[in-house]
């Protein structure tokens, strides 16, 4: 019995959070100018993120331009959980944007609020979430979550709304078909077929081809489908169109996303001694194949992976003449344009001031900047906020965008447009582009064999 | 009237007024948000409760609730998704998939006398872990590729998409708890208490120790399963990291502690409880704070509100209705929230508030229950497995 | 270099790591009957300060042991202090440090973000080194693991059977009471074990971010073959937990060389309900606790 009453006061205080959280959730449902640190060190914006980073701070709308309702755009990110690292990259360059739309005049001449919501990585979170925000919260647009499976559930509820749905990243592209979605990560319909192409191309581009090639995949569905192509049609992936080329594949292993343990891994790679080594996977997979290969002694002539992390690679020793693929880099040519180097450097700044390690702008913040930058060709296009008007807009007229230049919309291709990846390469401790080489940074073209 | 039929009386009247929530919610013009706000409760209720007749009842520990889930879900998604068999067929097999999982399960692990406590609860776990890698390795079913859910059609009766999923869920929601009451209410259910108090005893004074054992896991498996299916359409892309991850077995463990363990009710509200706040903190941007809370409450609740909140609550039926009237009318005349659902969540919590405190010993079979009913809670999963 | 061959031995030595993070749950579980998932967290934490502490101040990531045991061994008999007085049993146990690790994951998310944390090879030179004998490379992160493993598996067998302290702890784990009777005093035993418990899994941490990224999400995907590991040992058995460890670690880097990669954690698992369904009291059950 007395037992009980020491409980009490923990319970209490657990009562008392719980209150507290729940008083926050009502203040949010009421006023929608809740604000939270923005992540661009002083804030002109009125930006409405419901962010869990610590740290509070009362912004307000200090450009005199824009006036009236705000116009709300509803979306949310991986904040937390499996997918966190790299939604805070789409956290800060959506609030640089916003900041900047605003200090320009904002939309249709109307100040922009960014309601973000966290779905924790997990898609039914995403989907009740955009429900929530278009139904409850009314928002009067929507721009796309990260993560494949965050990007679908949030789709099928915006296209049941018919709202238009501009996203990135998403790496499925054969599965996209609601008519009104815009992808803003430029890889064209078949990644599957272009990219190993283009990363081949960047390969025979140093004058050597390589005779065997080595498949390691992660078993993440994006690796999957670029390496294998999509399940059930004969249209193949990077393995195929090695083959075709004449390529050995002397290895075609696949991996668990949750694997533990890369010694066996990195044995089979050096055993099969492929002249390269293509790797499908993702966030750290290089960087741990590449400190297993290490510790027994190998490294690969030429090694390409998928979609990595771009620090923790370049702080792994062994990774010099790794290559990847990219949509954007801030080296010339790239930065030949001016506005693009201003607002990589916002972009930079937001991303640092967020405690992102490699605070650079590269594939993850250029399409999440191009996404919005849709939301805004399309809305000041269609003159309105119409839905159906903005997305025929867009379909229509195509966007110029800052970091991917010029994109179409062909719905043929469902609102897909050509691959514009580029190779790059980790050379003296850096990534450079190197192919194709009218894009390739001064004096960078393709070094292959590692020397 | 007896207390049986009082409560079937109860499971009508909630199902029609459930049933005709979202004609309501047009008519008002509430947001359609509510609606799948409600779904998703009733997915945790019926999660929760299916759990809680295998581990509530009997005092199996599963940490396996995963498993059952996920062969639901994959299982339509394989029929449905991938070779485009009807839904409404491929929901019941993949219910039925779950249940033959679960049946063989059974056979093996309860023949087997020593694995019982936390042996068992870690065989649960293990199994979870190995479909999901079977999952992942074999391409008929997965095979790491994913599957899209979001071109399945559903049938028109059904009506749009959140129509159909509100009454999908409600359907499968009050025959999960509608189970869970009769059998709680009955020589099964008494059997299944008696083994989660001593199982030797038990079989020693004639209860069928194995069948009945049999049962509870196979109405765990099978509606686990039921609603995996049908909750495949609302992931829209179906992937094994998604699916078979800690989520929902951990969910339905803290659902079940808080509302009351071994009660038939406990699950229900602890579902609505921990799903609205859990709702709410995301809306208000807490989630880190979100997961703290969740865990904390986990530790607290799980020494400090023994029998359950629901328990606590009938024991003081009259505090917490008025509470509940006062605090809610208060919230929604004077239009404080925007949402009705923070407004009860708002309520929600100073009811709980307001029971806990003071603290007083409640004695189970006073202030109106109906007499004698099994040891539910904390308290009564001690012993838990038997020997 | 003959792949199967280097596959057993790195499978041997990582073997040595599993055993070392199954160690504290083992003991918990064998002589305390806490189910302590709260390990796994102890686990990353420690890995994270090593990061954290190595990356600030410079130092080689192996001094900061000096730091990081003693805060581990502190927290661990401070955990004990509270299952005790909160009366903690077997099954509470599991649901109450569910809780601790779910708190202890977002805390951890908090401070150092979702993103990959690597000390860096200019700070950290074990990582990608590796002893070389015969052709055979043996990586030192998991080799250091595995000799750390040896060196308690074995003292503590010794500790257990022929100090007093380790008779203390068997008599508590057989029987409290009757260890009280006899003027052995539970709680501190526990308390002293539990210390132990977790600076071993503080131990596994230290290896871990020497030897790998981190992130939050890494402690999860620990669950399966620490189970494996800890069930297949015998609780609170620590030569069976590297016994164990080295089973599991071989066999799932055999099944990699063999059948890929995929096969690994099917084959992780199956030992895993073996164990469960043929032997719950572990292989080699005469030297353990209880």
């Amino acid at each position: 019995m007395s037992r009980h009453w020491s409980w009490k006061p923990l319970a209490l205080v657990v009562a008392l959070v719980m209150i507290a959280a729940a008083c926050g959730g009502g203040d949010d449902g009421d006023d929608a100018t809740t604000t939270t640190e923005a992540a661009s060190g002083g804030g002109d914006a009125t930006t409405t993120t419901a962010a869990a980073s610590g740290g509070d701070e009362t912004t307000t709308t200090a450009a005199a331009e824009p006036s009236g309702e705000p116009i709300r755009v509803g979306g949310t990110l991986a904040l937390s959980g499996f997918l966190a690292a790299t939604g805070a990259i789409h956290q800060a360059v959506g609030e640089v944007f916003v900041e900047r739309l605003n200090a320009q005049g904002g939309l249709l001449g109307r100040p922009v609020e960014w309601v973000l919501l966290d779905d924790e990585s997990v898609p039914e979170n995403a989907a009740a979430a955009y429900e929530r925000l278009i139904t409850e919260d009314e928002v009067d647009l929507v721009i796309g979550p990260y993560g494949t499976g965050n990007i679908t559930a949030a789709m099928a509820v915006a296209e049941r709304y018919g709202y238009v749905f501009p996203h990135h990243t998403a790496s499925l592209t054969y599965a996209y078909t609601y008519a009104c979605q815009f992808s803003s990560w430029s890889t064209g319909l078949h990644p599957n077929i272009t990219n190993p192409n283009l990363v081949y191309d960047a390969i025979e581009s140093s004058g050597n081809t390589p005779e065997t090639i080595a498949f390691v995949t992660n078993e993440f569905p994006g690796n999957m489908f670029i390496a294998y192509g999509q399940d059930g049609t004969d249209e193949g992936g990077a393995v195929t169109e090695a083959e075709k080329r004449g390529y050995e594949v002397v290895l075609d292993i696949t991996f668990p996303t949750t694997t533990t343990d890369w010694a066996p891994i990195a044995a089979q790679v050096a055993d099969a001694d492929a002249d390269f080594v293509y790797l499908g996977g993702l966030g750290v997979d290089a960087p741990n194949l590449i400190t297993a290969m290490q510790a027994i002694g190998y490294t690969p002539p030429g090694m390409f992976v998928q979609w990595p992390a771009p620090g923790p690679v370049l702080a792994t020793d062994g990774s010099d003449g790794v290559m990847s693929v990219t949509i954007f880099e801030e080296h010339p040519p790239f930065t030949d344009d001016p506005e693009a180097v201003e607002v990589a450097a916002a972009i930079d700044a937001a991303l640092e001031e967020a405690g992102v390690p490699y605070a650079r702008v590269e594939t993850q913040a250029a399409a999440s900047w191009t996404a919005w930058e849709y939301l805004q060709i399309a809305a000041e296009g269609a003159g309105s906020l119409d839905q159906q008007e903005m997305c025929d807009y867009l379909i229509e007229n195509g966007a110029d965008t800052l970091f991917h230049g010029r994109i179409e919309f062909y719905p043929e291709e469902q609102n897909y447009y050509i691959d514009l990846s580029k190779v790059k390469q980790v050379q003296d401790g850096e990534w450079y582009v190197v192919y194709p080489p009218e894009f390739a940074a001064p004096d960078r073209s393709v070094i292959y064999p590692n020397p | 009237m007896s207390s049986r039929l009082r409560v079937v009386l109860g499971f009508a009247v909630a199902a029609v007024v459930l049933f005709f929530l979202p004609t309501l919610q047009e008519s008002l013009d509430l947001p359609r948000f509510y609606v799948i706000f409600l779904f998703t409760v009733f997915f945790w209720i019926s999660q929760a409760s299916s759990w809680n007749v295998l581990t509530g009842y009997s005092g199996y520990f599963s940490f396996g609730q995963g498993a059952w889930y996920g062969i639901g879900v994959y299982a339509v998604a394989v029929l449905s998704g991938k070779h485009g068999w009807s839904f409404i067929a491929a929901v019941p097999i993949g219910g039925l998939i779950a249940l033959g999982a679960g049946l063989l399960v059974g056979l093996v692990v309860f023949r087997l006398r020593r694995l019982t406590g936390e042996i068992f609860a870690l065989t649960t776990l293990a199994i979870a872990f190995v479909l999901a890698a079977v999952a992942r390795i074999t391409t008929a079913i997965d095979g790491g590729t994913g599957i899209f859910m979001t071109g399945t059609p559903i049938p028109e009766f059904l009506g749009d998409f959140t129509t159909a999923m509100y009454r999908m869920t409600l359907t499968i929601m009050l025959l999960t708890v509608l189970a869970a009451y009769l059998i709680q209410d009955s020589r099964l259910g008494w059997g299944l208490f008696a083994i989660r108090d001593d199982e030797p005893v038990a079989g020693g004074l004639g209860v069928p120790v194995f069948r009945s054992k049999m049962i509870a896991l196979g109405v765990n498996a099978f509606f686990a399963g039921l609603m995996g299916g049908v909750w495949s359409l609302q992931l829209g892309f179906v992937t094994i990291d998604d699916v078979f991850n800690i989520r929902v077995p951990l969910f339905v463990i803290l659902m079940t502690v808080l509302g009351g363990i071994g009660h038939w009710m406990g699950p229900v509200v602890g579902a609505v409880i921990i799903y609205t706040l859990s709702d709410r903190l995301n809306s208000a941007g807490l989630t880190d704070v979100n997961q703290v809370i969740i865990g904390a409450l986990l530790v607290v609740l799980a020494l400090a509100v023994k029998e359950g909140v629901y328990l606590r609550m009938r024991a003081r039926w009259v505090t917490t209705i008025v509470t509940f009237a006062v605090v809610m009318g208060a919230l929604t005349v004077f239009d404080v929230n925007e949402s009705l659902i923070s407004d009860f969540a708002m309520t929600m919590v100073v009811v709980v508030v307001v029971l806990l405190v003071p603290a007083r010993v409640w004695r189970f079979g006073r202030n109106g229950d109906d007499g004698d009913g099994p040891p539910v809670g904390m308290d009564a999963m001690t012993e838990a497995g038997g020997s | 270099m003959d792949l199967i061959v280097q596959g057993v031995v790195t499978g041997i030595l990582i073997g040595g790591l599993y055993a070392l993070m199954s160690l504290g749950i083992s003991l918990s579980w064998g002589a305390l009957k806490i189910i302590n998932l709260a390990q796994f967290s102890f686990i990353l934490l420690s890995a994270y300060l090593v990061y954290q502490l190595t990356v600030s101040f410079e130092v080689d990531p192996l001094l900061t042991l000096v730091v990081v045991l003693p805060v581990f061994f502190a927290a661990g008999a401070l955990m004990q202090m509270f299952f005790h007085w909160a009366k903690v049993d077997e099954f509470k146990s599991l649901i109450v440090t569910f809780g601790f690790f779910i708190i202890l994951q977002s805390v951890m998310q908090t401070i150092w973000s979702a993103d990959f944390r690597q000390i860096g090879t200019t700070l950290n030179e074990y990582q990608q080194g590796s002893f070389v004998i015969a052709g055979i490379a043996l990586p030192y992160p998991s080799l250091m693991a595995f000799g750390a493993a040896v060196v308690i598996a074995i003292s503590m067998s010794a500790v257990l059977t022929r100090t007093y302290f380790g008779k203390a702890v068997r008599a508590v784990a057989q029987d409290p009471e009757m260890a009280r009777a006899y003027g052995v005093d539970p709680s501190r035993v526990a308390v002293m074990l539990s210390g132990f418990s977790s600076a071993f899994s503080a131990l596994a941490g230290l290896f871990i971010a020497v030897g790998q990224s981190i992130f939050p999400g890494l402690a999860v995907t620990w669950f399966g073959v620490v189970f494996s590991v800890v069930i297949l040992g015998g609780l609170g058995n620590a030569m069976g937990a590297l016994t164990a460890g080295v089973i599991v670690g071989v066999a799932a880097g055999t099944a990699s060389v063999v059948w890929g990669p995929l096969a690994a954690p099917l084959v992780t698992f199956i030992i895993l309900i073996a164990a469960l369904l043929f032997r719950p009291e572990g292989l080699l059950t005469r030297r353990s606790v209880a």
